[in-house]
């Protein structure tokens, strides 16, 4: 089965979340609602020494994150549905509108939070990838939009060679769902778990 | 409060998981006479009538959840992904309890029901009503859910439904005049919703400890639940007042177990209810603040 997979250079992104809005374009995505969301991650201080001059320690990254079309899904395995599928010759995941039921389980199990139910609609709804321009030939709107060429598209072994799959805070372990995210880490960048810093901006994420 | 959308959007499985496996648990008190074979003839026929009052108890929960389910239309798929998803376990598992819970009502009417069957059916139903129990205990493990995948969650579930089955088991009795109700059982029901009480507060003062140190990025429990502390204080002061109500009205009930008349069963009845109520609203208070609690490892609350 092929796989296709996202990749995010963390070196390059200025967190002007110019994919958030592609992709809210491309979906018709109301406010409230987003598929991709880009975590700013940050922490530390600043302090003034004895001789006036100040030192700091902190850091600030960005990650940009939609939904990873994990090769361990737990959207999928706990949907009671079996609403979610993978498909065979992508990798890419999609929720069949007709038998969800929008009871949340995957919007509860997911780590990446990816998965919304769409007040509307009472239906599941995340990043399809762009199937339908990737089918085309195209690349996914948010690859396309982002003005610092910080997100990439493809196969997942082109984008693994490109970098590792993401483990930086804010994200969880890759354990856990083995997410085809792969990424290259900015200096800032903390390992995922690392208390160091917090959510620095919690309602664009929200 | 963060949680608070999650836990108000998931009111009716909080509902649900406060009443269902309460109700499980005292259809399977209340029929342990058909079930032992002890009960007489009439006393059989009367439990089994009264036993739609636990049955009913279950029944809304479900119906409260069914909520979502969605439209008729579609809620067969969750028989697909029996196996592999949780949550359809456990909507499998009430449905073959309530299926049979209904259906041995529905039968007991009979003109001339078959004793062993009766028998035979009861056992049947508590080990669907057990098995429920457990699937509701387990609906909730994903292991990426940090807050929801410990050992205390199914254990409390369990504990829950053994303080507060007892109780709704007493007041069906009452209602249903059942000489099953004598002293003597009413004081093991009591002690049984005692014990349970007791382990509960336990397994939650274990869970609090194990929270305490749960948190991702976004949010930590601490966060989310901030007066757990007062809302295990507020499960065991209504616990214990439910218990202590069903053990005053009953402690002085015949050994026989000859239904009292008059006035002194609506009292008995209106006191043995209120103790059910109280009992149940201690485990809903604990309900809510698990759907509160709500966090994944990652970017989750
Ligand atoms: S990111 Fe979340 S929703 Fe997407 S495939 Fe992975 S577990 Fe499922
Ligand atoms: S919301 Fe829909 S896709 Fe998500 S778990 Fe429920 S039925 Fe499945
Ligand atoms: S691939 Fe498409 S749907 Fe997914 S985040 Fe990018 S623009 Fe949105």
């Amino acid at each position: 089965m092929a796989q296709l997979a996202f990749y995010f250079d963390g070196t390059r992104c200025t967190g002007c979340k110019t994919c958030v809005f592609a992709c809210k374009d491309k979906n018709n995505l109301d406010t409230g609602l987003a598929y991709r969301r880009v975590w700013e991650y940050t922490g530390g201080t600043t302090e003034k020494g004895a001789d006036g001059t100040c030192t700091t320690s902190c850091f600030s990254y960005y990650t940009s994150v939609s939904c990873n079309h994990c090769d361990k899904p737990i959207c999928m395995a706990n949907c009671p549905q079996g609403a979610i599928s993978k498909d065979d010759e992508t990798g890419l995941m999609a929720v069949d509108a007709e038998s969800c039921i929008g009871c949340g389980t995957c919007v509860n199990a997911c780590p990446y939070g990816a998965p919304k139910v769409d007040p509307e609609t009472v239906k599941a709804v995340r990043c399809d990838g762009c199937a339908d321009l990737v089918a085309a030939g195209e690349l996914p709107a948010c690859v396309m939009a982002c003005p610092a060429r910080a997100l990439k598209f493809g196969d997942a072994g082109a984008m693994a060679a490109l970098g590792e799959r993401g483990a930086v805070a804010p994200l969880p372990d890759p354990a856990e769902t083995e997410p085809n995210y792969f990424m290259t880490p900015t200096a800032d960048a903390r390992a995922a778990g690392s208390d160091e810093g917090f959510i620095g901006n919690p309602l664009e994420v929200a | 409060m963060i949680g608070l959308d999650t836990a108000l959007g998931e009111i009716t499985l909080v509902l649900f998981t406060t009443l269902a496996p309460a109700g499980a648990m005292a259809l399977l008190l209340m029929g342990l006479p058909i079930l032992s074979g002890r009960a007489s003839w009439a006393e059989v026929r009367r439990i089994s009538t009264y036993l739609c009052l636990p049955l009913i108890v279950s029944m809304v929960g479900l119906v409260a959840s069914a909520t979502h389910l969605g439209s008729p239309a579609n809620a067969l798929y969750v028989f697909a992904a029996v196996g592999s998803s949780p949550l359809s376990n456990e909507v499998l598992c009430a449905v073959i309890f309530l299926m049979l819970g209904g259906l041995y009502w529905l039968y007991s009417f009979r003109r001339a029901p078959s004793p062993r069957l009766l028998r035979l059916w009861i056992g049947a139903i508590d080990l669907a009503a057990l098995a429920f129990i457990a699937a509701v205990g387990l609906a909730y493990s994903a292991r990426t859910i940090i807050s929801w995948n410990l050992w205390e969650v199914p254990v409390a579930i369990a504990a829950n439904a053994l303080m507060g089955g007892p109780l709704v088991a007493l007041a069906s009795y009452a209602v249903g005049r059942c000489t099953s109700l004598t002293a003597r059982r009413a004081k093991g029901l009591a002690a049984l919703a005692a014990g349970a009480l007791a382990a509960s507060v336990a397994v939650y003062g274990l869970q609090g400890v194990d929270l305490g140190s749960v948190g991702n990025a976004v949010a930590s429990v601490t966060d989310l639940v901030p007066a757990y502390g007062a809302a295990v204080a507020a499960f065991a002061l209504l616990g214990a007042g439910g218990i202590v109500i069903a053990w005053r009205a009953t402690r002085n009930l015949p050994a026989d177990g000859t239904p009292p008349e008059g006035a002194i069963r609506y009292q008995l009845v209106g006191r043995l209810c209120t103790a059910a109520a109280l009992g149940l609203a201690a485990i809903f208070v604990m309900r809510f603040c698990f759907y509160l609690a709500h966090l994944t490892v990652g970017l989750g609350v």
